[in-house]
């Protein structure tokens, strides 16, 4: 199939070029966020509490004239849809509003967190990658042998296994064992790079095993697919040896679904890395989230979920123009 | 007084002579100055340290050695009373006028994180502004223990270094109030506000840096008032949600200190198996576990439904089922040796839910019947409480026993930033509840969670006759007098089902042993100013 447009491609339908392939995506990309930060909004505002009651819990009581006092100072007593209007106002205006819980701008506290998620993330990704992909073409390749039966193990014991228990069990087992823990308060790769590598090597681990045992098993159908295809048994036919057939014809193919999973996978690990978070202790845009939802620090969590939102759109963007790399018929398309 | 003095010293003897083993290796060296110490935090500070802000020990145990109090408990003395109380930013002090007034001497030379000097003006700023006098020069956000403060007339100064608190009529447990972790001293210069972000006090630490959801780091203050003090270099309170980690990371030496009323019994026994040489010491918490019912709400509006419900739970399985053993039986104020205050467990035996369970049972079934409740006509009820698995736990052991004597009740759990607004609403029929109290003292407990119209008295029981007693109580200056009507008071509550007392909740305190002269108190908010405490590493 390599080199052949026999079909209209799915990207290609609209004959549009590429420019304004992206130019289309990013539009819908606004609108989807539009939505997004609607249903954030009204759906924090549906849950029951507010910040009030939770200063209620932290402060044992709040009286009524107090409660009214920070509602006002907070903003709260603004109908609903003023507040949403000043939210936009704010994000428009790069401020993002001021948290809650610690009294500062939100920017100042979510700034930090950022990049602990985004390593953690793309470590897990790359180690998922590294692990999921090759596994899956062995097992591809050896259908059916011992060796493809122990890595269909592997991998289905990698998604049977939630990425928190693993972690979990890591932590209790290097404690048991060795009397010893990665560091529990974050150390930048600038003041220790050896501890920071091993600080985020565990987690990423225990997140990249599951994440790759799902990609060994799409690459493992996706390869198995494309390795019945006319245009395999030919480049066989003409003497090609085995590893330019496998990793240069039939990979490069079956490609297409894993890039997809990998970038599905990516986005989710953006918000899902909650209980890793929290079990590594590592200060990260998940673990942080949860808690600004349970203290209802709306601006914290809009403006986090909103983050989140943009890394899941990008990295699907950023898949869609892999395709047009993996996939000449994108190409054509222009 | 001499009695109450013997009294109290008798119990704290004995707990010293628990200790002392635990802590002789301290008693016997020199202290070495340096080093820093990493503590453990079980959540971020809730208010900042805005101490005066809030209720929680994830508020007063990381903020405390930032500042200091005009008197403290004595750090080293793990039972608190009026007569461990020592002096911190005060010099000395005297009762005058009967217990009437209350004046205070400060210490010269004290000065603020931020260089500025302390006077009388920082106190009478600090306790104008939590009693809400009509001229106070700042307003908390809110202020939970404005209660405490509700006998102050008026607070005068004479000169930069004395300071008067004229009261309304005697009060003794004044004082012990000030002694508290929940009664620091702000600064009159600095906004109240500003310390939900920062923190200038005059205590031992100075903050260097607080990241937000990782960690407090502290550094020594030079220029603290105390010569010589702190040992320590510096102190760092590390956030860490998870509690599988956080017993890892203390059992891994990641931690140095364990946090106030985390270690149940359970995990000490494992840690001390893990790690033989760790120190751990069990002490009490002031925390309890009760049963509150809206009394104003039918079924338990009637006495002898809410009679049936103490009856029915046997305490002494609930400690072993869901507490391992780790807490002791005890009426409204924590036992003795933890407390000063409350009945012994042989007075206690006539109470009602202490006696042998088959017949406490037998007991809650009669009084069911005569309030028309059969197994014909079985009650039903929800069973509210926090959905955190310390209450859940409890809540779901009290389900059980009442199921024994014709109570349906099903679990109903309410989220953490719902739960004390719903309680204080009292939108709920009964609940599996847990409070803690900030002082060992009559004062500071009924008033708060048994007063008639108290937003804490989730009951909404109100009993005025018992309110005279209270009201009687705080006034009397005989301690053995006073001794007699606080138990004859908690006598009261427990017959009246006001909110039935199920346990005192425990704390095994873990430390490495290079931690030296850290000695936890029987009260999880008192003792976090850490001046004292070095390290032998």
């Amino acid at each position: 199939m390599v080199g052949e447009a026999l079909e209209s491609p799915p990207h290609a339908v609209w004959g549009l070029p590429v420019k304004t392939y992206i130019a289309q995506r990013l539009a819908i990309a606004l609108l989807t966020l539009f939505g997004m930060s609607l249903v954030i909004f009204l759906l924090l505002r549906l849950a029951p509490g507010d910040i009030v009651d939770v200063l209620f819990s932290t402060g044992g009581y709040v009286r009524p004239e107090e409660r009214v006092a920070i509602m006002k100072e907070l903003g709260l007593d603004k109908p609903i849809w003023a507040q949403y209007v000043e939210w936009l106002r704010q994000i428009l205006t790069g401020d993002l509003g001021k948290s809650y819980r610690y009294d500062l701008p939100a920017w100042q506290i979510v700034k930090p967190l950022i990049p602990v998620t985004v390593e953690l993330a793309i470590l897990s990704t790359v180690f998922a990658v590294l692990l999921g992909v090759p596994t899956g073409v062995v097992s591809a390749v050896r259908q059916d042998t011992t060796l493809d039966y122990v890595l269909r193990v592997f991998s289905l014991a990698g998604l049977s296994m939630p990425s928190f228990w693993l972690g979990m069990v890591i932590i209790l087992g290097l404690v048991a064992w060795l009397g010893w823990i990665p560091p529990v308060t974050y150390v930048p790769p600038g003041e220790n790079f050896r501890l920071h590598a091993i600080q985020f090597l565990l987690p990423a681990l225990a997140v990249g095993y599951r994440s790759s045992a799902l990609m060994t098993r799409i690459t493992r159908s996706a390869v198995l697919e494309v390795m019945r295809e006319d245009y395999i048994r030919t480049a066989w036919a003409k003497g090609q040896s085995g590893r330019v057939v496998i990793w240069r014809h039939a990979l490069k193919n079956a490609m297409l679904p894993v890039i997809t999973v990998i970038g599905i996978e990516f986005a989710f690990l953006i918000g899902g890395l909650v209980v890793t978070e929290t079990v590594f202790n590592l200060p990260g845009v998940a673990r942080f989230l949860v808690q600004a939802i349970l203290w209802r620090d709306y601006p914290i969590v809009q403006n986090l979920v909103m983050f989140i939102a943009i890394v899941v759109i990008l990295s699907n963007l950023l898949v869609d123009m892999l395709y047009g790399w993996l996939d000449p018929r994108v190409r054509y398309g222009e | 007084m001499a009695r109450f003095r013997g009294l109290t010293l008798t119990a704290g003897l004995a707990v010293l002579g628990v200790l002392a083993l635990t802590f002789a290796p301290a008693l016997g060296q020199t202290p070495k100055y340096g080093g820093s110490l990493n503590v453990m935090l079980r959540e971020d500070l809730a208010q900042g340290f805005a101490i005066h802000e809030s209720s929680t020990i994830s508020t007063v145990w990381p903020a405390s050695p930032c500042f200091n109090n005009l008197v403290l408990f004595d750090p080293g003395k793990p039972v608190e009373s009026a007569d461990t109380i020592i002096g911190e930013l005060a010099e000395k002090w005297s009762w005058q006028d009967n217990y009437r007034n209350l004046v205070f001497f400060l210490r010269k030379g004290v000065k603020w994180h931020d260089g500025k000097p302390f006077t009388s003006k920082d106190v009478k700023f600090t306790f104008d502004m939590l009693r809400e006098a009509p001229d106070a020069q700042a307003k908390l956000r809110i202020n939970p223990r404005k209660d405490w403060y509700a006998n102050v007339e008026a607070i005068e100064v004479p000169d930069p270094y004395t300071v008067a608190f004229r009261l309304r009529r005697p009060q003794p447990s004044f004082l012990v109030m000030l002694a508290s972790g929940y009664t620091p001293v702000y600064a009159a210069h600095v906004p109240p506000a500003s310390y939900r972000t920062g923190c200038i006090g005059t205590g031992p630490f100075k903050v260097k840096e607080w990241r937000k959801g990782e960690f407090v780091e502290y550094m020594k203050n030079p220029d603290y008032f105390v010569k010589g003090r702190p040992y320590l270099d510096g102190l760092r309170y590390v956030v860490i949600a998870e509690r599988g980690t956080r017993t890892a990371a203390i059992q891994a030496g990641r931690l140095d200190v364990s946090f106030p009323g985390e270690t149940s019994k359970t995990i000490a026994e494992q840690l001390k198996q893990a790690v033989p040489q760790l120190v751990i010491t069990p002490v009490g918490t002031t925390v309890n576990d009760n049963i509150i019912m809206n009394v104003k709400k039918p079924p338990f509006d009637n006495v002898k439904v809410r009679l049936a419900v103490s009856y029915a739970i046997d305490r002494r399985a609930l400690i072993q089922a869901v507490h391992g053993g780790g807490a002791v039986v005890g009426a409204s104020l924590a036992p003795k040796p933890y407390g000063v205050w409350g009945l012994a467990e042989k007075n206690l035996l006539a109470l009602p839910g202490y006696g042998k369970p088959e017949d406490m049972k037998a007991r809650a079934r009669k009084l069911l019947a005569e309030a028309g409740i059969t197994p014909q006509n079985p009650l039903r009820v929800e069973m509210a409480t926090r959905a955190i698995a310390i209450y859940v736990d409890m809540a779901s052991f009290v389900i059980n026993e009442l199921k024994q004597v014709g109570i349906e009740a099903t679990l109903k759990q309410i989220e953490t930033a719902q739960w004390h607004a719903m309680a204080t609403r009292g939108d709920y029929q009964i609940g599996a509840n847990l409070t803690g109290l900030g002082v060992d003292d009559p004062d500071g407990n009924f008033y708060e969670n048994y007063g008639c119209g108290s937003p804490r008295n989730y009951s909404q029981y109100c009993n005025e006759q018992l309110m005279k007693m209270v009201d009687q109580q705080s006034q009397e200056l005989n301690p053995a007098k006073r001794l007699a009507l606080v138990y004859a008071i908690q006598r009261t509550l427990e017959e009246d089902a006001a909110r039935p007392m199920l346990d005192w909740r425990l704390d095994y305190f873990t430390v490495w042993p290079h931690v030296k002269n850290l000695v936890p108190h029987h009260n999880i908010y008192n003792f976090g100013r850490l001046q004292e405490v070095w390290r032998d590493k």
